[in-house]
């Protein structure tokens, strides 16, 4: 990646002086035409991006006053952190969706394995199937969560009428915590469990065949094989879609926001919603990035973590 | 490996295929159902199993009694405009930290992957004070301009990747032949690259089309909602009209699957180049 791109290899003669030089200037006028290419897209990246970061951070340290008009930035303080930290609907909020984010990933990536499997296996067909699973990952989250919401209708929901079938009698699913939670789980595991099957199975088909070849030869049975060569030779495929899945479940706002508002008392409140909450619901913008700044710095942290521990199997795929 | 050659394995494999399709369609049958339904059907208890009277009343009253034409069309001019500027721009830019010889590329590209995954959370609230301030609130700008840049990082990546792929002899040919920087891009370079720029093109227009954070808080006046947010906000608080919302759903769901269809190819490259926002 660090590696330069000199335009015309000299071949002819020695390195004249006169031609390095003019080599330099070529490289130089490259590089700068380099950066004029990339300005306008950095700079709208900066805008939209760094720019609000940083005011985040500012605000989130800051007294804010909200006045009619507007607000006003008044002083350094620590009390939006104190306030956030201290507070036992963050505590829920921060170990709700840390919990939410390992159950959903880890069950994602193992059905989504599976129907890897199942569609690696198949001869024919295997086009429409793929274009099958696009269908849940294209879908806008607000649909599919209104969708759940109506299978989860306490008078109408199929859910509601298959439990009370199996004997359930008829449970309000979204209106206890406990029930609400798994629900909420079972409508994000619907939606992305056939992305993760899509990059898995994309991951099997370029696995190297002499290495099935040469497993069978050593009587390797399926399952043997499964676990000694397909597992270990997948692991970058599934280290990336475990780390892409983890930093979109940890954002996870849209489908609490319609499915559950956050609720019942607060169960399915993510960092997402209560920050949302604090600054557009309570108009406390204080306390509000100081949600948004910590989560941010979660996710930072979260994602160096993850460079360091799989950094080798992330560099070979991706740089 | 080997259960592919028996009996047994066969109808193992043809039974499992079976419950995928029904793990993933189950659910997409009953929004279907269920926009055909009456109103009475709808909310029937039992529920219906088929939408038997079939009636198109949903989707009349979605595009009659709700403003769902004019929801359509502002995601189709954001989503368009936010998928052209992140191709346009991502365009140089990916050939620029692909090919050029610019000192700190590597750190800029690192950067762009960290914005890539950033939660929009931490962005929403300086923005939206941001949007306020130059009167932006609801109006398309407010949205396309947020798209774009948030796009423009994994489109960046994906962009550089094929240029990289591309032969460094066709671009000395062209700048022998006299062709300047800007048509070396775009008449020799670009359409090597096409898989890429389809690839990028998609992924940035089904994340303008799905997105619903920004939409929802910059844009929430009726006559600049985009699809989720006129959805999300359909109905009052003690009636949800599934029945309508999924009559517009099934609409809204149109677009994005022809493309995808069309697209299926690049789509799924995309999802396994590594960077993948969903």
């Amino acid at each position: 990646m660090t590696s330069t791109h000199v335009a015309a290899p000299a071949r002819s003669g020695g390195p004249h002086l006169g031609e390095r030089r003019k080599k330099d200037v070529y490289r130089r006028t490259m590089a700068r035409l380099g950066w004029g290419f990339s300005a306008p897209a950095l700079l709208v990246i900066a805008a939209v991006t760094i720019f609000p970061i940083m005011f985040s951070v500012v605000m989130s340290f800051s007294n804010v006053n909200v006045l009619g008009s507007g607000f006003q930035i008044d002083g350094f303080t620590l009390d939006n952190y104190s306030i956030v930290l201290t507070n036992s609907t963050w505590q829920y909020a921060l170990v709700f969706t840390i919990g939410y984010t390992v159950i959903t990933v880890i069950v994602e990536i193992i059905l989504g394995t599976l129907i890897a499997l199942v569609l690696e296996r198949l001869v024919g067909g295997r086009g429409w199937m793929m274009a099958m699973l696009l269908i849940p990952w294209s879908l806008i989250t607000v649909i599919s969560a209104t969708l759940w919401d109506y299978i989860y209708d306490p008078i109408a929901g199929v859910a509601t009428q298959i439990l009370s079938v199996l004997g359930f009698g008829h449970p309000v699913i979204l209106g206890s915590p406990a029930s609400a939670i798994i629900a909420m789980m079972i409508a994000d595991i619907w939606k992305t469990t056939p992305f993760v099957a899509i990059i898995v199975l994309a991951g099997l088909v370029m696995l190297p065949r002499d290495v099935y070849e040469a497993a069978e030869i050593d009587g390797a049975n399926g399952w043997k094989t499964f676990w000694r060569v397909t597992v270990p030779l997948l692991r970058p495929t599934i280290a990336l879609a475990v780390l892409f899945r983890v930093l979109q479940a940890f954002g996870v706002f849209d489908l609490p926001f319609v499915l559950t508002q956050g609720g019942p008392q607060n169960a399915t409140t993510s960092l997402a919603i209560l920050g949302y909450r604090a600054m557009f619901t309570d108009l406390k913008f204080g306390p509000g990035a100081a949600v948004a700044t910590t989560t941010a710095l979660l996710v930072v942290l979260g994602c160096l973590l993850f460079l360091r521990v799989f950094r080798s199997q992330v560099s070979e795929t991706e740089m | 490996m080997s259960s592919r050659r028996t009996t047994g394995g066969r109808i193992g494999l043809i039974i499992s295929s079976i419950l995928v399709v029904i793990f993933v369609m189950a659910p997409i049958y009953w929004m279907l159902a269920t926009s055909l339904k009456t109103t009475a059907g709808v909310a029937a208890a039992p529920p219906q199993w088929f939408p038997i009277p079939i009636s198109v009343e949903n989707y009349v009253t979605a595009f009659t009694q709700y403003d769902f034409g004019q929801y359509i069309l502002n995601s189709l001019i954001v989503a368009i405009a936010s998928t052209v500027l992140v191709l346009a721009f991502g365009t140089f830019a990916g050939y620029a930290l692909g090919r050029l010889p610019m000192r700190g590329r590597f750190t800029i590209m690192v950067l762009l992957l960290i914005i890539s995954v950033f939660p929009a959370i931490a962005l929403i609230a300086p923005l939206y004070l941001l949007m306020r301030n130059l009167g932006w609130l609801n109006s398309y700008q407010a949205l396309i301009v947020p798209y774009t840049a948030l796009n423009l990082p994994f489109a960046i990546w994906i962009l550089r990747n094929y240029f990289i792929g591309v032969p460094k002899e066709m671009e000395e040919t062209a700048r022998i032949d006299g062709a300047g920087p800007f048509r070396t891009v775009w008449q020799v370079v670009l359409p090597m690259t096409l898989p890429g720029l389809f690839t990028a093109g998609i992924f940035a227009f089904t994340a303008c089309w799905t997105e619903f954070l920004m939409a929802l808080s910059f844009n929430s006046a009726d006559a600049f909602r985009t699809i989720p947010v006129g959805i999300a906000l359909f109905g009052n608080a003690h009636i949800t009209p599934y029945g309508t919302i999924f009559a517009a759903s099934a609409v809204a769901v149109v677009p994005i699957a022809i493309l995808v269809l069309i697209f299926r190819r690049s789509v799924v490259s995309g999802l396994t180049s590594g960077a993948v926002k969903g």
